[in-house]
């Protein structure tokens, strides 16, 4: 069970970032979460959307370097505590997270090699995970 | 319609036009006998007329009569650009005004610009030696010919134009610029050559692709290029995505214009130059001597029969090397490799020489990026540093910062390995590199 991410390079400069944004809004594509990570020459800015295709499409079509890779998606209780719990079940199976970052709401992205031990790890320690089309319905009405 | 030329082993030459064979395919010897008799008139009548001249070469104690053989061409002083910017605008034109029937200039980036005028006889060789290069790739009187080079003052735009209706092809006069209509007139009219500098062709190609053109299925079946050097890795993108043959053409204004060399369709990174019309001499550039035959220097042009202004051993600060070995074309002209870099692109970079060129044949051999590229130089605390922006083609990317980086790295290793000079590797996103319409400008040096 997995979720499709976007991945797009974009340079440091101003702009940039918000040419992709703007052509995401025109196309009515939602943003359910993203993070921008920066050399500071180069950058590379991960989308969580609500249409992945029709947003690869539009990335495609304005020549854009970009891919889509497959993340886990993992739901968590609003409580304290839940993030943390969500970690040492992948650290307890020695599962390396190579990054995550925050959907709207208290969904969390995270980029594993092994999506399918992490998948276990999580399920083992009781934490919802969330599948393309449950994303929609948990994250109706939150929009980035 | 639409066919990229075969390989050169497989076309039939003898099916392709040659417009002046008795001359493009005469012996060596009878190129050479032509040659030394317009170089004792070219220099008789340049002395005659042009004081400059006649300074120059009272000032070194050397007269018309002392060129008795080609290779004394050397006793003649050079001709810098500065010469014709010091004489603007009229000061070396050897005839009376009312002689000259046509001027341009060349785009003065610094101070004046080069004007230059020509006879009637004048335009007759410009014309003749553009019908030779537009036949070398194929242009018959059957051809819809379009100009995206603008008119005006360049030597492009009119040069070409009248070269091809020489031949009897039919001038599309569309000039510079609004791509859309270009692509629009080459599915009206037919066209079947596109006249343009390289990268404004890689433009129209994209602006095509982008509003759904099938170029595959287009009239269009050759590009004549000029005005800017083409990289081969640049033309063999546009042959392929617009299924055209791309050909280009040199020359300078200050000699007169396109047209001094063409690309032939058996030597693709050669350049048959007209040499009834024009000398040529290699030289190396520091010391002014000749280099052996087949060796790489600076282009020296000396044109044989120009009537409006004459101009002795030009110093194009161009580099090549020139073979006299037949060509599989059928003629026997000498061929000039393509410039790729001019004396003066060089770049000294912590001492080290520098040619944009070599950075070109780095990225043109790496498969992930696309050829377009930027060097920027600055200093950084005393030292030179040299920046080298790439742009990686969308299926390069491989979201890993680790990965991109070590690539960019790579990168870097490769053109050090070159270079002998470490660059800051810039990746880019594709499309980040502006695509000029104009010189293509790969260099910004920031020290000065
Ligand atoms: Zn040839």
């Amino acid at each position: 069970m997995s979720i499709t991410q976007i991945s797009v390079f974009v340079e440091s400069r101003p702009g940039h970032l918000t040419r992709t944004l703007e052509a995401f809004a025109e196309a009515g594509i939602q943003v359910r979460g993203f993070c921008a990570g920066d050399t500071g020459e180069y950058g590379i800015v991960r989308f969580i959307v609500d249409r992945p295709d029709a947003a690869m499409a539009l990335l495609a079509e304005r020549g854009a370097a970009a891919r889509t890779s497959e993340v886990l998606c993992a739901r968590l209780d609003d409580r304290p505590g839940a993030l943390a719990r969500a970690m040492v079940a992948c650290a307890q199976a020695g599962i390396n997270i190579v990054y995550c970052y925050s959907l709207a709401a208290t969904c969390i992205a995270l980029s594993v090699k092994d999506i399918a031990s992490a998948e276990a790890a999580l399920a083992d320690a009781d934490i919802d995970l969330v599948d393309q089309a449950e994303l929609a319905r948990v994250l109706a009405g939150a929009t980035l | 319609m639409g066919t990229p030329m075969p390989a050169p082993d497989q076309i039939d030459f003898s099916a392709l036009p040659i417009y002046l064979p008795e001359v493009e395919c005469t012996s060596r010897e009878r190129i050479r006998a032509i040659q030394l008799a317009k170089l004792i008139e070219q220099v008789g009548y340049t002395y005659a007329r042009v004081p400059w001249y006649r300074d120059q070469m009272d000032a070194l104690g050397v007269t018309p009569a002392d060129i008795r053989t080609l290779d004394d061409v050397r006793k003649l002083p050079f001709t810098d650009k500065s010469a014709l910017r010091e004489t603007f605008p009229f000061g070396m034109f050897a005839v009376p005004m009312d002689e000259i029937v046509e001027m341009h200039a060349s785009s003065g980036t610094t101070g004046k610009p080069i004007v230059v005028g020509y006879t009637a006889a004048d335009m007759d060789v410009w014309s003749e030696c553009i019908a030779r290069l537009a036949q070398m790739a194929g242009v018959t009187a059957a051809d819809r010919v379009q100009m995206a080079f603008g008119y005006g003052m360049f030597t492009g735009g009119f040069g070409l134009h009248y070269g091809i209706q020489r031949i009897g092809g039919m001038m599309i006069p569309a000039g510079a610029g609004n791509t859309e209509r270009h692509i629009q007139m080459i599915e009206d009219y037919g066209t079947t050559t596109l006249i343009a500098t390289p990268s404004y062709a890689m433009h129209i190609c994209e602006v095509g692709e982008k509003l759904g053109f099938d170029w595959a299925s287009s009239t269009l079946e050759r590009g004549l290029f000029g005005g800017e050097p083409c990289p081969p890795r640049l033309k063999a993108e546009i042959e392929a995505r617009m299924h055209i043959t791309c050909t280009d053409n040199y020359g300078l204004t200050e000699v007169m214009g396109p047209g001094v060399s063409g690309e032939c369709l058996a030597h693709r990174d050669q350049q048959h130059i007209a040499e009834d019309h024009f000398l040529w001499e290699v030289v190396d550039p520091a010391t002014g001597e000749p280099v052996a035959e087949g060796e790489m220097g600076e282009l020296v042009l000396t044109p044989l029969d120009k009537r409006g202004i004459p101009v002795l051993r030009y110093r194009t600060h161009d580099l090549t090397r020139v073979t006299t070995e037949p060509c599989a074309c059928g003629r026997t002209l000498a061929r000039m490799q393509k410039v790729r870099s001019r004396c003066d692109d060089m770049l000294i970079i912590r001492g080290t020489n520098v040619f944009p060129s070599q950075v070109e044949d780095v990225i043109g051999r790496i498969d992930e990026l696309t050829p377009h590229y930027r060097i920027v130089v600055d200093n950084e605390g005393g030292l030179d540093r040299m920046t080298v922006e790439v742009e990686i083609k969308p299926e390069a990317f491989s979201d890993s910062f680790e990965e991109m980086s070590a690539f960019a790295r790579e990168v870097a290793g490769k053109l050090r390995n070159v270079l002998l000079v470490t660059p800051v590797v810039r990746l880019v996103e594709p499309g980040g590199i502006e695509r000029t319409l104009g010189k293509a400008k790969h260099v910004d040096d920031r020290r000065r």
